[in-house]
């Protein structure tokens, strides 16, 4: 239940069955769990009935009574799980941290709809066939890569 | 236009009811196992550990599994899986802004795909990681929640726009 390919197994066949189950409420394909679009969907879904805006959403958010939750799933659950196996700890950073971890928030959501998906929705899009989801995981791993190895020069020169 | 198990009249009351289930699991499991994506392949870069990359990579390959086996079992739902072979290579899976060739979506893929891992990276983890650890109670996670909430707004009342403008300006429209 503890390794991470147990949870991605469940994923891939939770979001299949939630499409299988609940499609017929909209558009689009491969949409069970995103966690950029789902959280897109939540916050301008909410946005739209409080002050009757217009912003995008996707249509299965749009014609449901509420948004997709997914996103408030994990915050509640992971909030659940942390706190039944005392792993809770309020963990603050500076004023400039918040600014940085704010500000890439922004920007990598903007980045994920860009693209139509957070690396989750790419894995299912992908797994639905769809290549250019595939190139974005590839692209992705390129960044990772490029990331570390810039992290591991920097964390070198300052031994220096 | 795609029929699923339960009628459209059921479905849009299930939608909210049926994604929190499927949030909280993910996200209780996701904190016991400390799920992660960038985490995975930054992993496996510096110390070769294939942990969280499995979680990923198993992903990708139960995907598959599990929407061939609903496929099988209500190809209606499933209306055009496998999307390579029923509607070509060259048409992606609506999520990105529409209106735009085929070159576009392929920049769309490979550009924000790259900054997203270089950008996570830095940050310890990628979304779901971000959203997880907010929920344990790290602040700064938090504001990187909050940084992609006041997102969604700036995306679809300017940003979608202008990105659509300026492909299309650039000879990419569709």
């Amino acid at each position: 239940m503890r390794h991470p390919a147990f949870l991605g197994a469940l994923i891939g066949i939770l979001a299949a069955f939630s499409q299988a189950l609940l499609i017929s409420a909209g558009a689009p394909e491969a949409y069970g769990f995103c966690v950029a679009c789902h959280t897109r969907d939540l916050v301008n879904g909410l946005v739209n009935i409080i002050t009757n805006s217009n912003l995008a959403l996707a249509p299965i958010s749009r014609n449901a009574i509420l948004p997709v939750m997914s996103v408030a799933g994990v915050l509640i659950g992971g909030f659940v799980a942390a706190k039944v196996h005392n792993e809770h700890r309020v963990k603050k950073g500076d004023f400039r941290a918040y600014l940085i971890y704010f500000l890439a928030g922004v920007v990598v959501l903007q980045l994920a709809m860009i693209f139509g998906g957070c690396p989750y929705r790419a894995a299912l899009r992908t797994g639905y066939g769809d290549f250019t989801a595939l190139a974005f995981i590839i692209a992705m791993a390129a960044g990772v890569i490029a990331g570390t190895l810039l992290m591991l020069k920097r964390a070198e020169s300052e031994e220096d | 236009m795609a029929t699923g198990i339960l009628t459209k009249e059921v479905a849009i009351y299930a939608v909210p009811l049926v994604t929190l289930m499927l949030g909280l699991l993910i996200g209780y499991l996701a904190q016991r196992s400390g799920y992660c994506s960038i985490g995975g392949f930054r992993d496996w870069v510096l110390f070769r550990h294939t942990r969280l990359l499995s979680g990923y990579l198993t992903l990708i390959v139960a995907s598959f599994a599990g929407y061939l086996l609903f496929w099988l079992i209500t190809p209606q739902a499933m209306e055009h899986f496998f999307w390579a072979f029923t509607t070509g290579l060259s048409t992606p899976i609506p999520g990105a802004p529409g209106g735009l060739n085929f070159a576009a979506y392929l920049i769309f893929a490979i550009i924000p795909g790259f900054f997203v891992g270089l950008i996570c990276v830095f940050l310890g983890g990628c979304p779901i990681r971000q959203t997880v650890m907010a929920s344990e109670g790290n602040y700064k996670a938090a504001m990187f929640f909050v940084g992609m909430c006041v997102g969604s707004i700036l995306f679809a009342a300017v940003v979608s726009g202008w990105v659509v403008a300026m492909m299309k300006a650039l000879g990419f429209g569709g």
